[in-house]
Order: structure tokens, then C-alpha cells, then sequence
């Protein structure tokens, strides 16, 4: 039985001497790993997906046809890499673009200023 | 830019992890029906290996297939083969609170070869 639990931070980078081996295996805790945790029902909607959902599914799955990533390497970024924040406040395919988007650019497909550019462009065919 | 690692290619036509069968270098260590403790190991980065399971004793339901393991493939490091287990446990050897009238209750889940410790 080990039921660890994640942590919020007590204060901002805590000194060394109160950061036992204890609170360093709290906060090892892969985000994914939700099993045990203190939590509330969810309201469940009967929604399909949206077509961005669609499209983010479709263009991670390219990539992994492309050489790019395998489904674990999506899964340990898209689960894990992101953080507690991001894996709990983001949509579930919100996580998936964002990885699909940061592997990009971790394996120098594309650059951020690209990226970045590329994100103005599109923002202004809708303004 | 990276090296692609076309993961994609040798699963093409037979399926993933079926395309890492035989690629362990021995036999697996466990049978259906042994004991097994869930070890204690680091979860630094990633792991599937949730902390609920750690230190618990469960018996091997299936030897399910051949695969690198998650911490490996997750780096798409596919050059070690693990055998996998689906491993059952009592709920109440999980959960200290679940209640005694459910005592037959079981949950099943799946780890890698290095993960499992025998129980004599």
C-alpha cells in the first residue's frame, strides 16, 4: 500500500531542509497517475467531438505515420510533460494539439518564431 | 532535425506490439498464477506504473506480449524487449477503506517485466 499524494506548492521553492525525500517522491508523481486521488463526481455530457478535436487526432496520428513520434512518446507528452495545471486545466484533445505542436518544435521540424508566426497569420483570416 | 524513428513502419501489416514478438532475450520470468510484488522502483519522468500499485502483492491473471517498456518507448527507445503481465489484485489489499462486503472484488492491471519482484 502507498498511497502518495500530489502537492501544492506550501510556498514558492521551498529551502532544501524542509524538502525531505517524502515530499520529493509527492512531487515525482506523474500527472497521469490520478488513481487514489481525493476527488468530485464529473457532470457528463453527451457531446461528439468537436472538428478540431477531429482534425488534432487525425494530424497526431500523421505524425506517428511520419516517423515523427510513437503513441508513447505522445502519451508521455501529452500526460505527463505538460504538468498537474495544464493535464487537469486543459481539454482533453487541448493537450494532444499542444503536444502535437511542442514536438515540432523539440525536433526542429519547425521553429517557434514559425509557429509563432504562423499562429498571427491564421488569427488575422479571422479577425 | 531528429533522426525519424518509423516506429510506424515495422508495425505496418502486423500491429503494435505484435511487431516486437520474439525480441526478448529470455523467457519470461513469470507464469499465470505466481505472486508478485509491485516494486518500488523510481518515477522520475514517466512511468504507467501507477502508485497505487507500489508494494502490493497480486497474482499474474495473463503473460500478455513482448514490447519495450513505457519509460523506454517513451524516448522512442525500442533496442530492449520487456515481457508484459496483466497482474490482478484484491481491491481491499489497494484501497485501505474498501469495505469488507466487497471483499471478493478484484482490479486488474498491466506492467512490465522489471516492475514485478517474486513472492515466495
Amino acid at each position: 500500500m502507498n498511497l502518495r499524494n500530489k502537492q501544492n506548492p506550501p510556498k514558492d521553492a521551498p529551502y532544501p531542509d524542509i524538502f525531505d525525500h517524502k515530499m520529493f517522491r509527492d512531487w515525482m508523481r506523474t500527472p497521469h497517475d490520478v488513481g487514489g486521488e481525493d476527488d468530485v463526481p464529473m457532470q457528463f455530457e453527451e457531446k461528439q467531438e468537436e472538428q478540431w478535436e477531429l482534425n488534432t487526432y487525425v494530424t497526431c496520428e500523421c505524425l506517428a505515420w511520419r516517423g515523427i513520434w510513437n503513441a508513447e512518446e505522445r502519451r508521455r507528452r501529452q500526460n505527463v510533460d505538460i504538468g498537474n495545471a495544464m493535464y487537469l486545466g486543459l481539454p482533453y484533445y487541448g493537450r494532444w494539439l499542444l503536444a502535437a505542436a511542442r514536438i515540432m518544435v523539440d525536433k526542429q521540424h519547425v521553429t517557434l518564431t514559425e509557429l509563432m508566426n504562423k499562429m498571427e497569420e491564421v488569427k488575422k483570416r479571422h479577425d | 532535425m531528429t533522426k525519424r524513428s518509423h516506429h510506424a513502419e515495422i508495425a505496418t501489416g502486423k500491429g503494435d506490439p505484435q511487431c516486437f514478438s520474439n525480441t526478448t532475450s529470455a523467457p519470461s520470468k513469470f507464469k499465470v498464477g505466481d505472486k508478485v510484488r509491485i516494486k518500488e522502483l523510481p518515477d522520475i519522468f514517466y512511468t504507467r506504473t501507477q502508485v497505487y500499485t507500489r508494494g502490493a502483492v497480486g497474482e499474474v491473471a495473463v503473460v500478455t506480449h513482448e514490447s519495450p517498456a513505457p519509460e523506454d518507448e517513451s524516448w522512442d527507445n525500442t533496442d530492449h524487449s520487456e515481457w508484459f503481465y496483466i497482474v490482478r489484485f484484491r481491491q481491499k489489499d489497494l484501497w485501505p477503506e474498501y469495505p469488507d462486503c466487497y471483499a471478493n472484488d478484484t482490479l486488474q492491471t498491466e506492467f512490465s517485466e522489471r516492475w514485478l519482484e517474486a513472492v515466495k
